[in-house]
């Protein structure tokens, strides 16, 4: 019997646009859903209404995850309770590899707007957003272990954040702002074994990548990274519709949205593929009002697609290797300041600076494939 | 096959021999002209390399040119025939001299020229010969070079390139075994599990005439590495210099052992902190150093000892920025009161509050006071370092305070005009200079008697005297900074090459204050000389600029003057200790002695300043600082009391009219009175 994270995982990690895709995975979801009694939970919005989340503005941050009972019992299966939303962003960022399972719930009645495609949406007031990391074959056991959740809560009108970390035991998650690092050797789909010192953020390292000026703010759930299917219990849906049909969006915004693209797909035009990791991996700082907003690269996706804010042609600022001789040389990935920072673990090097303590090999092919395909001349 | 062809004298020539280039030995002699390299595929590699981007080059192509006079050459590929080639070419050249069995770089470059062309431009003296070597670090593809020459330029200081054997990552030059001779240090490091770990220090040691002898001493396996700043100093005070760590995640304390043969760690300090600059410094001016380190994320951090071998761990009132943003922290005596402040040059993307530069000025009771915004130095340009020095050498600090990036105001020439400090930006060479860098520090490299300033764009900004600046090119980065020839003249490591400075002709004299009373390092101290070109000071500073540790003493050039009339060093403790006509062109080392101190060697009358005033009541003169100034209205009640914040009262709060001031002197309280409006 397949332990139901497993499932639960599979589908929504099975995001899927092209319309054959589409079908075919639907398909294998739902049969494989069924096939397994235990997948037998039932479809979110048709919960047990019973199954409240508490969240007392007044309280929060509660000392312990599960006391806002977004999740079903035991936790660790992460199954979000009837008023809990599952989404995920088209492009992820890359957080030494770890799984995350992300969540959103709004107060009952209350909806975001749209706020453009590459903004976040207007959320309401003590909206709430949820993110588990996790990794399976977590060694010596094989098994599932979830670090930690991050929550991001609005309350009078400004994002909190609050990190929970989860117990040994798996039963509890814990309150903690004050970062920690804790080490985590696991084992992938492909054999691969891997060995990391994960660290889990103090608050000052959340607001490093969060914030707009000095303000904190959510990076993902903009509608660029949303407008794509999700494969929710109940059936694949775009995620935007789905958030109109449950409650949490109002309805009419624009039809053509400026969406990104999976970096990892490779039917998807390399191009916007590279445009997509880079807003994902990069924008959160380099970006207008952002902590490297005075480097000239901009990274956001509505930005990004111009030669000059990649850092085409452009030469870098720092010296910090004085052979990249431009920010993306065309075509020479071996003098891309880019390349160079994304493929090293140097902590003065490396970027992003926080948030990985590995090289994301996948994504510097991307970047390298990205980087040869292009043919400008400089100067 | 014909490798090699003179455009110009090809017809004539015909074929050379074959090969004839491709290793040092058989290097065709050549003159100015334009030369066609068909492949680089000659066996010897050009080694030591010369120019940026590493060693992994596997052919060489070896030419060898004599100047017929004296010279300016250029040797470049930047040439219309490689730019029209696609994909663009991609050239390296060195420049040696010396003979094929010991080759020493003279000159190299990578991509000076456009895209990824090169251009080497150096002067030679009539006869002098060099070789010159193309490689194919980037590429094997054939391409054309010009060796074109021109009138010698004008070099107020030039480098010459020496390895040093020193492992690791190298980040200090500074004396570690108490020689007087500046070492360079290296931390080695490894990576375990996606961990990097400190593994051990190695040290060369400066050797007496000359040279270096390194001695790598292993560590516990320390889970920190000094990516972003190490600093030294006596920290325990047991003779020996001990490193501060600072890594991406913690402070690591390295001590030295009591021999000087090994390190250990403190495993104490686990807090988190983003590290930037760190320093080592007696915050509290208790006779015993201290560390700090600015946070990139949060308030800064200090660690302040016990005096038992313990530190305690402190987080907040030296900079207190909630998200950090703190990158250059420079410790100094800007007000000129004789205790050490704090500046820190501050950087923060869409958040002009966290990236406005600070200054905590010491109170001068263990508090600091951030006064930035009073001296005019609260400015928001996005910078990493600020170089501090008197450059007008008028007896106070002024400051450079570096650009990172242009997109918040460009560099920042400020004049300290005692009680704030004036933009003189425009003219000063710094208005037109564009290389911006993290790194931004300031000694005297010509030995002229004038602080210059190194930054970005590969160029030492030469101090004219009027506080102008000329760009001077060198062919690297900033480094740690330290005379590592002992001839007085001030050298720069940068990774594992030394670029000895070759001097002018200057004269000099580097001063060593040692600490008894105060820190053994007597770090903060305030160094003054006299000459007859007039006055020079310099502090004594453990972490300037950004990332690296330089040398431990103050270097003052002399320019010609021949004799330094008064050496004077005001050490932390306050003791001040004078020497006059030293020999110059050496060290002399000034042990603090509380028994020759002079204090208060001349009297200054007490003055209060402005009259009327609004708010700063400034108090010059001498005068216990450390007692309580009390201010009486004119029926005598006692309306403030307060503590002298560097060189002045606040007196906002008083309702206007006359008051009297009272301040505590050696022989007694004394009396002004003054009009606040």
């Amino acid at each position: 019997m397949r332990p139901l994270h497993t499932l639960l995982s599979t589908c929504i990690c099975s995001l899927v646009k092209k319309t054959v895709f589409f079908l075919t995975f639907t398909l294998a979801v739902l049969l494989s859903c069924t096939k397994d009694p235990k997948t037998e939970v039932a479809p979110l919005g048709l919960g047990d209404s019973s199954e409240k989340v508490v969240f007392d503005p007044s309280q929060v941050p509660y000392p312990t995850l599960s006391a806002y009972r977004f999740f079903k019992l035991p936790l660790a299966a992460q199954r979000p309770v009837a008023e809990v939303l599952p989404y995920e962003p088209i492009s992820a960022l890359f957080t030494d590899y770890a799984e995350k399972a992300r969540f959103v719930w709004m107060p009952p009645g209350a909806k975001a707007t749209y706020n453009g495609d590459g903004n976040v949406l207007q959320f309401p007031e003590n909206s709430v957003l949820i993110k588990n990391f996790y990794y399976d074959g977590v060694q010596p056991g094989n098994t599932r272990r979830i670090i930690e959740t991050r929550i991001l809560f609005k309350r009078n009108g400004q994002w909190e954040f609050a990190d929970y970390v989860w117990n040994a035991e798996q039963t509890e998650a814990f309150l903690d702002m004050n970062g920690s690092t804790t080490p985590v050797t696991w084992t992938d789909e492909n054999g691969t074994t891997r060995s990391i010192s994960y660290r889990i953020p103090s608050a000052g390292e959340c607001q490093m990548c969060h914030k707009i000026g000095n303000t904190p703010v959510p990076i993902g759930p903009k509608p660029q990274n949303l407008n794509a299917d999700l494969a929710y219990r109940d059936g694949v849906r775009n995620q935007l519709k789905k958030w109109v049909e449950h409650g949490f969006l109002e309805p009419g915004y624009p039809k053509n949205i400026m969406t990104t693209v999976a970096w990892d797909d490779p039917t998807e035009p390399l191009a916007l593929r590279a445009r997509s990791y880079l807003d994902a991996n990069c924008a959160h700082c380099h970006a207008p009002e952002r902590q490297c907003s005075y480097r000239a690269v901009r990274f956001e996706y509505n930005a990004n697609g111009a030669a000059a804010n990649q850092g085409i042609c452009m030469e870098p600022e720092e010296p910090v290797e004085p052979s990249m001789t431009y920010n993306i040389a065309p075509g020479n990935v071996a003098r891309s300041m880019v390349h160079y920072r994304m493929n090293t673990n140097d902590e003065a090097v490396r970027m992003p600076l926080i948030g990985r303590s590995m090289i994301h090999t996948e994504g510097v092919a991307l970047i390298s494939q990205y980087i040869q395909s292009l043919n400008q001349t400089c100067n | 096959m014909n490798k090699l062809s003179s455009l110009l004298i090809a017809g004539l020539m015909g074929s050379l021999p074959a090969l004839a280039q491709d290793n040092c030995a058989t290097a065709i002699p050549i003159t100015a002209g334009t030369y066609v390299i068909d492949t680089i595929d000659g066996p010897q590699v050009p080694l030591p390399v010369c120019a940026t981007g590493g060693n992994t080059a596997t052919r060489g192509e070896w030419y060898v040119y004599t100047a017929p006079a004296n010279v300016s050459v250029t040797v470049t590929s930047d040439l219309p025939e490689n730019v029209a080639v696609t994909p663009g070419l991609d050239t390296r050249v060195h420049v040696y001299t010396g003979s094929c069995g010991s080759l020493t770089c003279y000159d190299g470059d990578d991509d000076a020229g456009s895209d990824y062309l090169s251009l080497a431009l150096f002067n030679l003296q009539a006869g002098q010969s060099v070789y010159i070597a193309w490689d194919n670090r980037w590429e094997s593809r054939g391409f054309s070079f010009s060796v074109t020459e021109g009138p010698p330029f004008s070099e107020a200081v030039t480098f010459t390139n020496v390895t040093v054997p020193v492992t690791g990552t190298l980040r200090a030059a500074v004396d570690m075994n108490n020689d007087g001779l500046d070492d360079v240090v290296g931390i080695n490091t490894t990576t375990i599990d996606n961990v990097a770990y400190t593994t051990g220090v190695t040290i060369a040691y400066q050797q007496n005439g000359g040279g270096f002898s390194a001695v790598s001493y292993p560590t516990a396996q320390i889970p920190n590495t000094p990516s972003w700043s190490l600093c030294a100093g006596d920290l325990d005070g047991n003779g020996w210099n001990d490193l501060l760590i600072a890594g991406g995640s913690k402070v690591t304390l390295l001590f030295a052992d009591a021999d000087g043969n090994g390190f250990s760690n403190d495993t104490t300090y686990n807090q988190y902190v983003f590290c930037q600059r760190s320093n080592m410094v007696d915050i509290n001016n208790d006779g015993l150093l201290d560390a700090f380190s600015c946070h990139d994320v949060q308030p800064n951090v200090y660690f302040i000892n016990n005096g038992t071998g313990t530190f305690t761990f402190y987080q907040g009132g030296l900079g207190d920025t909630p998200n950090g943003g703190n990158y250059g922290s420079i410790w100094t005596d800007i007000d000129g009161d004789g205790d050490v402040d704090m500046f820190i040059a501050k950087c923060r993307g869409g958040n002009q509050v966290t990236s406005t530069d600070q200054f905590h000025r010491n109170n001068g009771d263990g508090t600091f006071t951030e006064v930035a915004a009073q001296y005019n130095l609260a400015n928001f340009t996005q910078t990493w370092s600020a170089a501090w020095g008197d450059f007008d050498n008028d007896g106070d600090m002024d400051v450079m305070v570096g650009a990172s990036s242009f997109s918040a105001g460009g560099h920042k020439l400020m004049r300290n005009d005692g009680n704030t400090f004036t933009d003189v930006t425009a003219g000063s060479g710094y208005d037109t200079f564009t290389g911006t860098n993290i790194e931004h520090i300031t000694h005297d490299f010509n030995n002229d008697g004038y602080l210059d300033i190194m930054g970005g764009g590969n160029t030492i900004m030469m101090n004219n005297g009027d506080m102008t600046f000329t760009p001077n090119p060198v062919s690297f980065d900033v480094g740690a900074v330290g005379d590592l020839d002992n001839d007085g003249y001030m050298d720069i490591q940068t990774g594992g090459t030394a670029r000895i400075n070759n001097g002018v002709g200057n004269n000099y004299i580097r001063i060593i204050p040692q600490g008894t009373v105060s820190n053994k390092n007597a770090i903060g101290a305030r160094v003054t000389i006299t000459t007859a070109s007039g006055t020079q000071i310099r502090d004594i500073r453990s972490g300037d600029g950004f990332r690296y540790m330089s040398y431990l003493a103050a270097h003052f050039g002399l320019g010609q003057d021949e004799e330094v009339l008064q050496v004077t060093v005001r050490f932390p403790s306050g003791i001040v200790n004078t020497i006059d006509n030293p020999s110059i062109n050496g060290t002399l080392t000034v042990v603090e002695d509380i028994n020759t101190s002079i204090t208060n060697a001349t009297k200054e009358p007490l003055v209060l300043f402005p009259v009327p005033t609004a708010d700063l009541l400034f108090i010059s003169g001498d005068y216990n600082v450390n007692q309580p100034v009390r201010v009486f209205d004119l029926n005598g009640k006692l309306v403030k009391q307060a503590v002298v914040n560097g060189n002045h009262i606040t007196v906002g709060g008083l309702a206007p009219g006359m008051y009297v001031v009272e301040v505590q002197t050696n022989d007694g309280p004394v009396q002004r009175s003054f009009a606040k409006e």
